[in-house]
């Protein structure tokens, strides 16, 4: 019934493998790129859930607010 | 009905642990994944909310009340969602006061709109009890 | 399918990050073995005072694979069109920088060790090829630092890429 689950497991890992570029890039002392790629990896995700809102408030709109 | 729980409190429990694994890296990242999971909370509720409506316009058909009021009570049951939803999520970052702010101006904005039909409240009831 | 897909693209960006670390492996024993060859060199022209065309042609049975193709082709060229050295020499280093990996930094130190070759009495060359290795020295101690710092860092940093990007457009 619930839509499709499996971009929470998306996100999850893009989430975990930013971190994990983010962490070898700090280790090499290359702060500027780590923060770059955090900065990449959270716009990314972003697009997601800007996509997901904009469903929910169709959906929203098409219930409540109809003109008929 | 019965087996729909089952996956709303699997997801809320999947999506907190990998909230729990990406919050002390990335605590944006970690903050959208609960927002997203809580749109999905809300969009997999609207369906039953829809049908629930259904009932409403229907019985105010069936009770010949004018379309105009049902459509007002639907854009104030709308209001008050959409503001529930955007309280909550400010709630979930932790920013109490914007979200205290989003109730107050949905409050105002359910009073602007029941105006209309307060007014004919009070016209019906003048119209009963003639004021000279 | 789809699996597939995500699986020749984590495949693919992890091999070029593998790629990329054999190259930062790659420079400083490049940069070891030019050094030796200017060592064999100085060491011609100094003791067995032998020509550029001699020297070249025995470095070049001396040294492993890559560089020891240099010097056979300017001891080669030299024999056959023996045009101006330095043009020979110029071209073949920009050939040779073209083929390895090599930063435009080690180009140019060649390059300038190759205007003066040939130009000067025997002490003076010596010092030039004492210069020449004291600049690759420098830049052999760069890239062992680079390829110490940066070799495994590109070889996790691909497969994390290739990750993303599967993750990303599963």
């Amino acid at each position: 019934m619930i839509g499709d689950t499996s971009i929470l497991f998306q996100i999850a890992g893009i989430g975990i493998i930013v971190a994990m570029i983010h962490t070898i890039l700090k280790q090499m002392g290359k702060e500027e790129y780590a923060q770059f790629v955090s900065l990449v990896g959270f716009i990314i995700v972003l697009l997601f859930v800007l996509n997901s809102i904009s469903d929910l408030f169709q959906e929203i709109r098409s219930v409540f607010f109809y003109k008929g | 009905m019965s087996m729909e729980i089952f996956e709303v409190v699997s997801i809320g429990v999947i999506a907190s642990v990998l909230v729990l694994l990406l919050k002390d890296k990335q605590p944006a990242i970690a903050y959208l994944l609960i927002v997203l999971t809580v749109l999905y909370f809300f969009l997999f509720v609207i369906q039953y909310v829809k049908e629930v409506l259904q009932l409403v316009v229907f019985l105010g058909e069936k009770a010949n009340i004018h379309s105009a009021y049902i459509q007002t009570i639907l854009q104030i049951i709308g209001i008050s969602y959409v503001a529930e939803i955007g309280a909550n999520i400010v709630k979930d970052a932790g920013l109490d006061s914007i979200a205290v702010k989003i109730e107050l101006i949905g409050k105002v904005f359910i009073l602007i709109l029941a105006i209309p039909i307060f007014k004919s409240l009070i016209e019906t009831i003048i119209n009963i009890f003639p004021i000279t | 399918m789809k699996w597939f897909g995500a699986l020749l693209i984590v495949f693919t960006l992890t091999w070029l990050g593998y790629e990329w670390s054999k190259k930062l492996e790659q420079r400083p024993q490049l940069i070891r073995v030019l050094k030796s060859s200017l060592q064999i060199l100085e060491a011609e022209i100094v003791y067995s005072q032998a020509s550029i065309m001699e020297a070249c042609h025995n470095i070049s049975q001396q040294i492993p694979s890559p560089v020891s193709g240099f010097f056979r082709q300017v001891a080669q060229q030299l024999k056959h069109e023996p045009i101006s050295l330095y043009d020979i020499w110029d071209k073949e280093t920009d050939r040779f920088c073209h083929s390895v990996f090599l930063s435009s930094e080690e180009k140019e130190i060649m390059k300038q060790f190759g205007r003066t070759l040939g130009q000067h009495d025997i002490v003076q060359q010596q010092k030039y090829i004492q210069l020449a290795l004291t600049h690759l020295d420098r830049k052999l101690k760069e890239a062992e630092d680079m390829n110490y710092r940066y070799g495994k860092m590109v070889k996790s940093l691909g497969l994390l890429a290739g990750l993303f990007l599967a993750i990303l457009l599963l």
